[in-house]
Parts: C-alpha cells; sequence; structure tokens
C-alpha cells in the first residue's frame, strides 16, 4: 500500500481526509432528503420539488447554468429482468429523469443536457433511449434547452477534455472525457439504489464510473487515438486493468498495482468523482434490483424498497442509500456490501469529497430506520 | 374431379392442426373457431370422427406416414391426405396427397401439391442456454429460436400456401405463450404452423380444465386476428436490404443469414438465387449475395445491372461457402456460425444505422417482418414479442412520409396510432404490446 493509499483509508476511517501532504480535515458534508414513493405513477416532479426544497431550494443552484444529467443506463438496453421495463430494475426510470428536467426547466437552468456512455455503441443517446423504452419526445419537451449526448465518444463535441485528479489520483492521475463535461456548471448524478458485484454498492458514486468513454477506456480503444466507434465495454482497461486506455489519456500512475477489480473499480470511481465533481446525488429505489447490478449478475432480484434519495453531496448520499439498504456505509473490505472490495464511500472521503459518516448527515424527510429496505 | 379442384382452391384457407382423437365429441373444441382443417393419424381415423368434422364445416385430411395404407384412409371418409415423411415419388404421384411434409431440403416447391409444407422447425421462442440461463454478460439481445428467416425464403420462392408442421419435443410441457409464438413466428412470414400441443396440454384440453381451455381460447384469438386479414400473407418484402441465396447457400438453415439480419430488426428481402431478376431487387440499395459461384450468367448480369444503377452489392468471399448443416439437422454448429463472422462483420458495417425500410427500437426479444401493401403504397410491419411479458413503448421510424397509421392486436380493436415527424420519414409509438401487433401505414 502507498502512503496516499494508506492516508486516504485511515482518514476515511477517522471521518477526516488526508492528502499527498499529510494534512488532515474534516469531509464535507450536506444534508440528505429521503422520500417514501412507492410508484413511477405517483406524482414525481412534486415529490422531487419537496425534497429540493428541504435541501435549500433548486433555483440556487441551477438558474441559468448548464445543468449535465448522468443517466444510469448500465449493460445492454436489450437485457431485461424478468421481461420487466428497463427502468424499474436497473437503469434510470424514465419518469424520474423527466422530472427533473421539469424541475430543471421550471428552476431556470439554462441548458440541461442528459449524458451516459452508452454499451458499447457511439451512436446518438436518443436512440439508445428509444432503445430503452424512454419517450425521447417527451423528454426533450419536458423543459427549454433539453439536449442529449452519448459520451462513450467524442459524440456531438469536437474534442476530449482532461480533468485531472485532485491530489495526484490513485489508478490514473487524470481522464480524457467528452467535451460535455467541461461545459457542465451543474453535474446531477441519477442512479439507483442497487448492489454492485464488484464495487458492493452503485449509486450516486458509482454511476460516475460511466462517464469515461469507451472509445479511450474501451476494450477496443486505439491504441494511440480514440475509437470512434467502440463495440466494447471497459473491462480490460478499467475493471481488470490488461491494458492501458489510448495514448490520448494519461496512463495509470503505477501499472505494478493491484489488478484486482475490487482494488480498482472503487478507486476509478472515487478519484472520478473528485476528478469531475458531482453537486446532485440522486439515488431512485422505487423499484430495482438487489443481488447485483444488472441481469447478467445470477441471482439478482426484483425489489420495491419505495424511496428516493436525494442529496447535494454524493458521499453523503450514498452513506445514507448505503444505510437504508441495511449496510454499514462505513464498513471494510470483507464486511458485508463490501466483501471482496475496497469501500467506495470511505475512498471518495478520503479524497476530501464528502462524508461517510452518518453522525455528520443532516436527514430530512423519513429517517433511515423509517425507510430501511434490506437488500 | 370438381371435388378436387374445389379441394385445391380451398387449402389457401385452410388453418390447419393436428388432432389426437377420434372422439367426435373432441371437435366441439373447433366451433366458432378458424381452425378447419384436421391432420389426422392413422391411430385415430374414424368415420364418425370425419362426419362429424364435416358437418362442423371442418376439412379432415388424414395424415398418412410410410406404412400406412392411403386407400383405407380415403374408405374412412377423409376429404384428403397429406404424407408425412419419405416416400417414393410414385406412390406420391398415385395418390396425390394434398401436401407432401417432408425435410425442408425436399420440399416440393414445383410439385403438384397444393400446401408446400415440412415437418422440420425450431420450437420459436427466447433461445436458452443448455444451463438454462442466458449468457452471463452486459452484451447483446437474447436470440431468439425461429423459423422465420427459412419462412420467408419459402414465401419468396413460392406462391403456395406454406405449412410448417414441427410438434413439440417428447415430454415437453410448454406455456401457451410458446404456442402463441409458433403461430406467429409463422404467420408473420406468410405460413402457418400446424397446431400441434404437448401431451400435458391436449390432456388437460380435453379434460376441459378451466385453465386450458382459457389457452385455447388465446390461441383461438391470435389465429382469428390473422385470418382476418389474410392478405397479409402474400404481400413482398419492402426492406432495401436484398440477400441473395439458394438452399446450396443456407436459405433453409434456422439461425442463418437472414435470421441473424432479422434479429436485428434490418428490413430484408430475401431473393431464392433462382428467382433473382431486376424486378427482384426494384428498389433495394443493398444486397448481398451469399454464393456468387451457384449465379448463372444472366443471373450476374441482374447483380451488375443492380451496382450500376448505384446498388452496393456485397459478395461472399471468393471460394467462401455457406457452411452446410449436418444432415438432419436444420441448424447451424457454433463453429459453422463462427464462419459466418467473415460475411457479417461487412454486412452490419454495410447496413450501420442505415434507416432501410424501418428502424425499430425497444423491441429486444422480438422479431419484426416488414411488407408492402398491395397498392405498393403502404407498409406493413409484423411485429412478435418472443419475451414472455409484454413489451411497452415501443418506436418505429419508418422511411418515408405517410399519413395515417392502424395498429392491429389480437386483444382490442384496431386503434389508430399518432403519428410524428421524425428525420428518416415518419414516427410511431405502440404502448404495449403482449404477443402480437401490426402497424398498416398508408400514405
Amino acid at each position: 500500500m502507498t502512503r496516499r493509499e494508506w492516508l486516504a483509508l485511515a482518514g476515511a476511517a477517522a471521518g477526516i481526509r488526508g492528502n499527498a501532504e499529510g494534512w488532515i480535515a474534516p469531509a464535507p458534508t450536506a444534508p440528505v432528503a429521503i422520500a417514501r414513493c412507492r410508484s413511477y405513477n405517483e406524482d414525481l416532479a412534486a415529490l422531487l420539488s419537496r425534497m429540493f426544497d428541504q435541501l435549500g431550494g433548486l433555483p440556487r443552484l441551477v438558474r441559468n447554468k448548464t445543468v449535465t444529467i448522468k443517466l444510469n443506463l448500465t449493460g445492454s438496453p436489450a437485457l431485461r429482468f424478468e421481461g420487466r421495463p428497463l427502468g424499474a430494475t436497473h437503469y434510470t426510470h424514465p419518469r424520474t429523469a423527466l422530472a427533473m428536467a421539469h424541475l430543471m426547466g421550471q428552476a431556470g437552468a439554462r441548458r440541461i443536457r442528459f449524458v451516459e456512455s452508452c454499451w458499447a455503441t457511439a451512436g446518438p443517446l436518443e436512440e439508445y433511449l428509444l432503445d430503452s423504452g424512454w419517450n425521447v419526445r417527451s423528454l426533450a419537451n419536458a423543459a427549454p434547452g433539453v439536449e442529449f449526448e452519448n459520451t462513450n465518444a467524442l459524440g456531438k463535441g469536437k474534442r476530449y477534455v482532461r480533468f485531472k485528479v485532485p491530489g495526484g489520483g490513485l489508478i490514473f492521475p487524470a481522464y480524457e472525457l467528452n467535451e460535455a463535461f467541461d461545459e457542465t456548471d451543474v453535474l446531477v448524478s441519477m442512479a439507483k439504489l442497487k448492489n454492485h458485484s464488484t464495487c458492493g454498492v452503485t449509486l450516486s458514486l458509482k454511476n460516475i464510473f460511466g462517464i469515461t468513454p469507451a472509445s479511450i477506456y474501451g476494450d477496443d480503444a486505439g491504441v494511440s487515438e480514440p475509437n470512434e466507434h467502440p463495440t466494447k465495454g471497459r473491462v480490460e482497461v478499467c475493471h481488470l486493468g490488461k491494458r492501458q486506455p489510448s495514448k490520448a489519456a494519461p496512463g495509470e500512475l503505477d501499472p505494478g498495482s493491484s489488478r484486482e477489480p475490487g482494488y480498482r473499480m472503487p478507486r476509478i470511481t472515487a478519484e472520478l468523482a473528485a476528478a469531475r465533481p458531482i453537486h446532485i446525488a440522486f439515488i431512485d429505489g422505487v423499484e430495482t434490483v438487489a443481488g447485483g447490478e444488472g441481469p447478467w449478475i445470477p441471482g439478482i432480484r426484483y425489489v420495491q424498497p419505495g424511496v428516493l434519495i436525494l442529496g447535494l453531496n454524493p458521499v453523503a448520499a450514498d452513506a445514507v442509500a448505503t444505510a437504508v439498504m441495511g449496510y454499514n456505509p462505513r464498513a471494510r473490505r470483507g464486511e458485508a456490501p463490501f466483501v471482496s472490495c475496497d469501500n467506495t464511500l470511505l475512498l471518495a472521503e478520503a479524497l476530501g469529497i464528502g462524508s461517510a459518516d452518518l453522525t455528520n448527515i443532516e436527514i430530512c424527510g423519513l429517517s433511515v430506520t423509517e425507510a430501511r429496505f434490506k437488500f | 374431379m370438381i371435388f378436387a379442384l374445389l379441394l385445391l382452391a380451398n387449402a389457401a384457407g385452410w388453418v390447419p392442426a393436428r388432432w389426437p382423437s377420434s372422439d367426435p365429441r373432441s371437435l366441439d373444441l373447433l366451433k366458432n373457431t378458424p381452425v378447419n382443417c384436421l391432420l389426422i393419424e392413422h391411430a385415430y381415423w374414424s368415420g364418425a370422427l370425419n362426419t362429424r368434422a364435416k358437418q362442423l364445416n371442418v376439412t379432415p385430411l388424414a395424415l398418412v406416414r410410410p406404412g400406412d395404407d392411403p386407400a383405407k384412409a380415403l374408405a374412412a371418409g377423409f376429404e384428403g391426405l397429406v404424407f408425412e415423411g419419405e416416400f417414393d415419388p410414385a406412390v406420391v404421384s398415385r395418390w396425390k396427397p394434398v401436401a407432401v411434409l417432408s425435410t425442408r431440403t425436399q420440399m416440393g416447391w414445383n410439385t403438384p401439391e397444393p400446401i408446400a409444407g415440412t415437418w422440420q422447425g425450431l420450437f420459436p421462442g427466447i433461445h436458452v442456454e443448455r444451463d438454462g440461463a442466458a449468457k452471463a454478460a452486459p452484451t447483446g439481445a437474447p436470440w431468439v429460436d425461429t423459423n422465420s428467416g427459412f419462412l420467408r425464403f419459402a414465401r419468396a420462392l413460392t406462391e403456395k400456401p406454406i405449412w410448417i408442421a414441427n410438434t413439440p419435443p417428447p415430454k415437453t410441457i410448454y406455456r401457451v405463450e410458446r404456442y402463441l409464438q409458433a403461430i406467429c413466428d409463422a404467420a408473420i412470414s406468410g405460413a402457418r404452423w400446424v397446431l400441434a400441443f404437448d401431451e400435458d396440454f391436449w390432456a388437460r384440453l380435453m379434460r376441459g380444465e378451466s385453465a386450458a381451455v382459457r389457452d385455447w381460447q388465446r390461441i383461438v384469438q391470435l389465429l382469428a386476428h390473422f385470418e382476418k386479414h389474410p392478405e397479409w400473407r402474400n404481400l413482398s418484402p419492402a426492406g432495401q436490404f436484398a440477400v441473395v441465396q439458394d438452399a446450396s447457400s443456407g436459405a433453409l438453415v434456422s439461425g442463418g443469414v437472414l435470421d441473424m439480419v432479422a434479429a436485428r430488426h434490418t428490413p430484408v428481402r430475401p431473393v431464392p438465387s433462382s428467382k433473382l431478376t431486376d424486378e427482384r431487387l426494384r428498389g433495394a440499395k443493398l444486397a448481398v449475395d451469399i454464393d456468387p459461384s451457384i449465379l448463372t450468367e444472366e443471373q450476374k448480369q441482374v447483380l451488375r445491372r443492380f451496382t450500376a444503377a448505384g446498388g452496393t452489392l456485397l459478395s461472399g468471399p471468393p471460394g467462401w461457402k455457406f457452411p452446410s448443416a449436418q444432415a438432419g439437422s436444420i441448424t447451424l454448429s457454433k463453429e459453422d456460425v463462427d464462419k459466418l463472422d467473415a460475411i457479417w462483420r461487412e454486412m452490419n458495417a454495410m447496413t450501420g444505422r442505415r434507416n432501410l425500410g424501418a428502424r425499430l427500437f425497444n423491441v429486444a426479444g422480438m422479431l419484426s417482418n416488414l411488407l408492402v401493401t398491395a397498392d405498393g403504397q403502404g407498409r406493413v410491419l409484423h411485429l412478435v414479442n418472443y419475451s414472455g411479458y409484454p413489451v411497452e413503448d415501443i418506436t418505429v421510424h419508418f422511411l418515408g412520409k405517410f399519413g395515417k397509421a392502424i395498429l392491429y392486436t389480437p386483444e382490442a380493436e384496431p386503434t389508430e396510432l399518432k403519428l410524428f415527424p421524425v428525420e428518416e420519414g415518419t414516427g410511431v409509438e405502440i404502448g404495449q404490446l403482449v404477443i402480437t401487433g401490426t402497424v398498416v401505414i398508408q400514405p
């Protein structure tokens, strides 16, 4: 373990952070709202609006801003679990996206751009959404200035933009991302309340793992230049470290470090969230899956926790969500849900992104106990 | 003679079922249903059954296997014979069956029987791996086992009614959805599946169990849906993408090129090499010639004119041969499927995201077939859902401007769909599809 990693985990354990220089300070926090929501047919806009109000109101966050909404559309839209709509299992539900766009527009956002690095394609996000059963026309008309971008390659942009990891990084020192992330004033992570087979949980932080373009970080990324027509995932570069990203992006800090996904993925997630900060963390637990992140994970099950979680700090929001799932958000490797991985929340806390300590987090609406649904 | 001619004329309207009973009372199930033709095995041949069938305007046909005596069948009052299995051509010629249900390779495309039929078929549905699950990876759509590629080729080859008469595997119990899918799989390709149920379902149906009767009613409802629109059966394919192949280049195989293209919902028109003409390629923009070596010089000229007029042609690599299925098999081995990669990658690159008639979204676990209406102006898009669950929010982008679209489903009255403009022409949205739906879109 490097000194930087030791500091990260040691600092995380105490609810404090360490940086390369070794100084420590309390990790930031922000309130988190929990609301009961039993069905996507409820008035989601009204519900979300109330939750934003509990957090201090939405207009102050987004008025005249470019809001980028990172969806969670993991895996091919062709893969359904028990034939259910994707939004009821492992994808962002279209009605939550519709409500979010509507509220952002009402709150005065200048531009609302939905983004996702779509599985194994650089085709338009709009078509990927159609393939996922979304009504793109409704979403486009939900507010003025709604746009769509597939961030798996250049998309409609002209260049990639380098985002440096503050403090130097744990796996990579910096990431090359779609230009949309540079044009962002407010980044919203719209996640599902789910387990993850490698990372234990996948919430607003882990959702950000998907901002990496497969053109650079994909299994079929070009060696020197990005492959603008990616057709594969990111397993070899990110999960397993079997190869380096395209030379357009900086390579790993230490190619001799562990290749274990349970080591790499939490670190990549945490440092991505540090490099490209999340301002609004939304976690949909109305209907979802437990036991894994998608239908390709054996043994997953459909569940209806009936909750929505919203926060202005992704680590705090994820800590609350993890607790709602029945886990200790500060659990160490080897303890559920981080059975075979490091705890992303603690790594993010150590990077100074936010506090994973429930005693530091103000919770509005339902209490964790009231909302708890054991995964 | 007149009777024989009438029989032939009626054959196009026959909705056939295998009927494993000699009990005349069993035919009560057929009252007010589209099923009007029964294939009855030797063990169930019965004058009383035939009499009752005729009273119900149902045509009883004797199913004759090698070793059965056709004379006995005719003596029992059957209105015709259906041969199933391998028969000496002289025997066929003597007894003049209405259909010979043979292997796919032996089907009588140009024989005197009014119906072209085969007993060989996959039982349509989502392909399940041997371990009972789909492959665990965040990739790709589930593969659908289907006969539709073969049937679409057959439809392009003959104007005869086509029967696919495969039966459920022994000791298998299917949910009713599989039977519904089998009906649709054939119907969207202009063919009919000869109803044949597993023993468990048949026994429950005969006992009048309410669940089985409900399932039967769904089957009847679905048959009625397709039989209300006989005009759909003989429409021509509408796609701008032509696949030129023949029996020797994989057209009789399930899981071959046509099925692979269909799995991507790329509208495709099968063109039998033996029937390759300028007319068959009219309107096509892309063509794949699976095996150039089997074309005559005249047929090669057709392809040259196609490319000279701006069409894009992809030919199988020199020396490349479509892998042939093993004797008795109608599917390819995994190794042979891998060999298709040579041509499949290029086909994918060629079609890409182009709209070649219609682009469909949110249709995983489904198959479709795009046809041209009889007046040449409209399009008929058949959709079949093999997933076992209703699919919601399907979007279709039709190539070209259209003014009116109607959705036909077995469960509901025809519904007019809202149209909206899209880059390629006209978009429609389908709220929910249970088993099948057909969009008829007109200018």
